[in-house]
């Protein structure tokens, strides 16, 4: 169910005894080359977006445009790396983007392991109501609040900071469910004995329970790093200045207001190529994790 | 008319990076407490001295905002302002906004506007009515064209003064007119000779002429026609004879192939598709100068006035005036700012920086002197249609664009019909 | 934000149970460990629609505090503009919602089979390179919507990639991004029907015509449309893959002896078990495909032609650019209560499904499996 909960896998052995047992060798040969010929077609189809992007934004304006579907450059060039580095906002946007994401997952790991805890282990009075609660708000849709968070973060005189690019990004109950996920299913024993030793509440959350959740901790960095290194429309809305600019942003406006730049398309999947790294780094660090914490988040 | 790709190095910069997090903290319990709302109060309000980013600005530097059409304008405004500065003693910050009305509305919805900016015309009416405007035009001593005054004109009150304007005009490339065998008489100046040059300069790989699928360039065969979008009156006059005979010109160069949209030859705008070679003419304005310079500097080419429709000659005008916020901390310092940048000397240098047209008449005949090959651009202005200061007319183009991107296959009493009736909605 | 307390301090004493000093203590802690997320979710959540709520009956025009006297009540008449005003708002509301209805149309049942079809491939045991395939059809979900927009729009320009490739094919690509044609209207177009029958040319329903409401999706939408499949593929593929793993090898292994053939294995018995997570991802690509914004924000703003609008972008651009904060607000209300019926709507239909007599013995188990919470 939930992201820590790694579904063993089924034994390989049995599938392979059955098959075998069922048909004649060849037929499977066939059917499982069919198999892997589509695969490899699928992935093809997956891959090349990513492998044209790289090999484009080494490519001239002209050759870009002449050869859209050649993988490598005729003349290999780094002017669009050199104009976003050294002649644009861009490094910039990525030291914004960088700032606000730690900030985010940083808090989010807090907040969300603190009331996830609560909810899990601490009987409090009005906690079936706070849980009902969040299940309610999860059903929000994002893209609904939209206005309605211009005018909260306005309100509040955090518009066009940072904190009002980072703290309502913290809100996030999904968060709240895979870590109270977590607790609920490892034993109390352990906490129970600190407790009896003395602790308070919070150093036996603290000292011995978070360094217990170390797994489900994971997973909320990786889906918070993800999610607000993706965000987009939350930035459009809660900041104007140019100084506040993120990746997502600024790339966004780079690819659809530059009318009289020409279509540059080196230059914008140079950018899209960089911001794409660092999520891209922590895939593949994280990929075992990432695979069972995305179908555990999304089923959440 | 924006970029994003290149502007000089942000002057500011964010210096608390590691406090943002704790900035946070703080804010939210502040937030809690119900204090410091950013929705200004009228006039003198907290404004965005005390917020964020926009921290360092109580001290009295200006925020200037623009919408850019390159590095060009880019480097002429900053230029602008230092030499202000210097003489002035306060200091004014240049950001180039990627979507200039974006970033503006959302700055007057959150009561940190900047000081002085660019509008548009066809937002102008808007800000105008909701207040957030500075009506501050009457305290500028300079002789702007009276069609500019009018242009930034709302209920009779002149709102800010205009920065400068930009004509259309034919811009033909001479080495495809000479592979065509055509010469300096055939310069069209009719709506037949048009199609006919345009269909002799067809070749396989280049199109004819090349237009933006937009009111703002298929304005002028409706301005040839008679046509236009209000009357004299500024009531809604879309859906009229002249304006289907110029629609149905247009769509006949589209079908016929010899026209096409900058989209369908692989360009983002009309001077893409002429520089790259992929059409022999395009309708621009003074723009398309700068851009051709700086993008396809090989290409040689002249500009032409717009051929004679049948009600004559026609043409549409873009202007932006200097905006100064209602909202600003600092409207004196930005009146004075406004007042250097329409001066003549310095609508000279904008000229020369970025090929734009004076908005005062007192130095026209400099500028014809020093740029006679753009002679075509202020002769349109004798003849030229600006955008109606409506408010709202903004979406109404928009959607009047919308319907002329499928031009080629729709029915242009149809679209006529349909735009009369959302204009009559904002100017009956 | 807090710090450590010994245990029993400050225990409030209407407790029923005495002398369980710990427990009130941890009910203490309780609501100081939820306190931060409840503030955080109540401003960013729970108050921002109370706040939209009062715009979307106001006049506000973005300037001045719209809870402070710069706006006036004006009633449902922002929502009257929209549904039944018969102006450009309520066209350009009707258009945005026939733009993501066909996009809904055609991202929910193709993402659902693909992600189905590529788990099933995937999950084979005899299957070398399992990792790296599943790696492959992930990757994309992982990446930001932004720059897979910027990536797409290269690939889709007239003489770009994939019309490189169905030239190749001796196809001639339409000019994919920029063509505002309805794929209906094309279909019908090719068999001789341009202009629409007198019949169609009525518009009843929101202002916008039959003709207009069958033009289908424009080809631009079309690429948001392979889009969207695209990268949330990857995501549903996992969902599956994990319910997958659920199922009960045996049942399977018993349907071998039966001597079925795989396709009647997987159509009488694994995707019947699978059914709890068929639902889970429809509905999940329900509520998604209705919020299209990011890629329309990057790639169109809704050109050409209006028709990659989106009523989650027109509420956007509604509000921050033409400054009818009102009606921005009542078209986000209307798009929220889509989303709420829409999903309502599923909820019921496939209960209803369920409701029909379990014709497979293995049903029942299967729904263990990946039900959600």
């Amino acid at each position: 169910m939930t992201a820590v909960a790694e579904a063993p896998a089924r034994a390989g052995d049995a599938g392979g005894r059955a098959a075998g047992r069922r048909s004649p060798t060849t037929r499977r040969l066939v059917t499982t080359s069919f198999v892997y010929a589509l695969l490899a077609a699928l992935a093809v189809v997956y891959i090349f977006p990513f492998l044209i992007s790289i090999s484009t934004s080494f490519k001239s304006n002209a050759d870009a445009a002449a050869n859209p579907l050649s993988l490598v450059p005729a003349t290999f060039t780094t002017e669009a790396y050199e104009r976003l580095f050294l002649n644009s906002d861009f490094p910039l946007w990525f030291q914004n983007s960088v700032i606000v994401t730690l900030a985010v997952t940083v808090g989010r790991v807090l907040f969300d392991s603190l009331a996830g805890y609560a909810l899990a282990r601490l009987p409090f009075r009005g906690r079936g109501v706070v849980f009902a609660g969040l299940v309610a708000v999860m059903a929000v849709p994002s893209v609904v609040l939209l206005i309605p968070k211009f005018l909260v973060i306005n309100t509040l005189g955090i518009y066009d900071s940072y904190s009002g690019l980072i703290i309502p990004l913290l809100a996030d109950a999904a968060g709240i469910f895979i870590m109270k996920n977590f607790f609920e299913s490892v034993p109390a024993s352990v906490e129970e004995a600190a407790r009896i030793d003395g602790a308070g509440t919070f150093r036996v959350f603290w000292s011995v329970v978070l360094p217990m959740a170390r797994p489900a901790l994971v997973t909320i960095v990786i889906l918070s790093f993800q999610g607000s290194w993706n965000e987009l429309s939350h930035f459009i809305v809660a900041s104007q200045s140019q100084e506040l600019f993120n990746l997502t942003k600024g790339v966004a406006q780079l690819s659809s207001g530059a009318l009289s730049q020409g279509t540059q398309y080196p230059l914008k999947l140079g950018a899209a190529v960089i911001m794409t790294i660092p999520v891209a780094v922590l895939f593949f660090v994280f990929q075992r994790r990432i695979m069972n914490a995305s179908a555990g988040a999304v089923k959440g | 008319m924006s970029t994003t790709t290149s502007r000089p190095r942000s002057t500011r910069r964010v210096r608390r990076p590691l406090a943002a997090v704790t900035a946070s903290f703080a804010a939210l319990a502040l937030a809690a407490c119900g204090g410091g709302s950013g929705f200004d109060e009228g006039g003198g309000g907290s404004g965005d001295g005390e917020e964020g980013a926009g921290g360092e600005t109580g001290g009295g530097t200006l925020e200037v905002l623009i919408g850019s059409s390159g590095d060009a304008e880019t480097q002429s405004v900053t230029e602008a302002l230092e030499a202000w500065s210097a003489e002035s003693g306060t200091e004014a910050n240049l950001s180039v906004a990627a979507d200039l009305p974006q970033q503006l509305s959302q700055g007057f919805a959150a009561g940190s506007p900047p000081d002085v900016f660019y509008v548009g015309v066809d937002h102008f009416a808007g800000y105008a009515a909701n207040g957030s405007l500075e009506p501050y035009a009457d305290q500028i001593e300079a002789d702007f064209f009276p069609a500019l005054v009018e242009s930034f004109t709302y209920e009779d009150t002149f709102y800010c003064a205009p920065k400068d304007f930009s004509t259309l005009a034919l811009v033909v490339n001479n080495t495809a007119w000479q592979e065509a065998g055509l010469t300096e008489d055939d310069y069209p100046t009719t709506w037949e000779e048009l199609s006919t040059v345009a269909e002799q300069l067809t070749t396989d790989g280049q199109v004819g002429l090349s237009f933006g699928p937009e009111w703002q360039r298929i304005g002028t065969f409706m301005a040839q026609a008679g046509g236009g979008l209000v009357d004299e009156n500024g009531s809604a006059n879309v859906d009229t004879p002249e304006n289907v005979e110029a629609l149905t010109y247009v769509q006949e160069m589209l079908a016929a192939g010899t026209a096409a949209y900058p989209s369908e030859v692989g360009a983002g705008w009309g001077g893409e598709a002429f520089g790259s070679g992929a059409a022999a003419m395009t309708i621009e304005g003074n723009w398309v100068i700068g851009a051709l310079t700086n993008d396809f500097p090989d290409v040689d080419y002249t500009v032409v006035p717009l051929p004679e429709g049948p009600a004559g000659q026609g043409t549409l005008q873009f202007t932006n005036c200097w905006g100064v916020a209602a909202d600003s901390q600092n409207k004196e310092a930005a009146i004075e700012l406004v007042r250097f940048l329409v001066s003549d000397e310095q609508q000279m240098a904008f000229a020369e920086g970025f090929g734009v047209m004076p908005s005062v008449e007192s130095v026209r005949d400099r500028w014809t002197e020093q740029f006679p090959e753009q002679a075509a651009f202020i002769e349109g202005a004798e003849y030229a249609q600006g955008v109606p200061p409506v408010e709202g007319i903004s979406d109404v183009i928009g959607d009047f664009n919308a319907q002329l991107e499928g031009l080629a296959s729709g029915d242009p009493q149809q679209i006529l019909t349909s735009v009369q009736g959302s204009l009559e909605a904002v100017a009956p | 934000m807090t710090t450590a307390r010994p245990a029993g301090t400050a225990a409030p004493h209407r407790r029923r149970r005495p002398g369980r000093g710990i427990q009130s203590g941890q009910a203490a802690a309780g609501w100081l460990f939820i306190t931060p997320m409840l503030v955080l979710l109540g401003l960013f959540l729970v108050l921002p629609i109370a706040m939209a709520a009062w715009v979307s009956v106001s006049d506000w025009t973005g300037r001045g505090n719209p809870f402070g006297g710069a706006a006036s009540y004006v009633g449902g008449q922002n929502y009257a503009e929209l549904l039944t005003g018969g102006g450009l708002p309520q066209r350009d509301f009707a258009t945005s919602l026939r733009n993501n209805a066909y996009y809904v149309l055609l991202v929910v049942p193709i993402q659902t089979a693909l992600s189905l079809t590529l788990a099933i491939l995937v999950n084979r045991r005899i299957m070398r390179g399992r990792g790296f395939f599943r790696t492959a059809f992930y990757f994309p979900s992982v990446t930001s919507s932004v720059a897979i927009t910027v990536v797409f729009l290269f690939l889709f320009t007239a003489s770009g990639a994939v019309n490189r490739v169905l030239s190749y094919l001796s196809v001639g690509g339409p000019n994919w991004i920029n063509d505002p044609r309805g794929v209906l209207h094309i279909v019908l177009g090719a068999v001789g029907v341009d202009q629409p029958p007198a019949v169609l040319q009525s518009a009843p329903f929101l202002g916008l015509s039959w003709w207009q409401w069958l033009a289908g999706p424009s080809v631009a939408m079309c690429v948001f449309i392979i889009m969207g499949i695209f990268t949330t593929s990857g995501t549903f593929m996992l969902l599956f893959l994990a319910a997958l793993q659920n199922l009960s090898g045996e049942v399977e292994e018993a349907a071998m002896v039966d001597g079925t053939t795989a396709w009647q294995r997987l159509r009488y018995v694994t995707i019947p078990m699978l059914r709890p997570t068929i639902f889970t991802v429809v509905t999940l690509g329900l509520i998604g495909t209705w919020q299209v914004f990011d890629q329309i924000y990057t790639g169109t703003r809704g050109s050409p032609g209006k028709t990659t609008l989106t009523p989650a972008y027109l509420s956007y651009e509604t509000s921050f650019n033409s400054q009818q904060w009102g009606r921005g607000a009542a078209i986000a209300f209307i798009l929220f209560a889509i989303i709420v019926v829409m999903t309502i709507v599923q909820r019921v239909v496939l209960a209803e499904r369920d409701v029909v007599p379990a014709r497979k013995r293995f049903y029942r188990t299967g729904q263990k499996g990946g039900e959600p919470s």
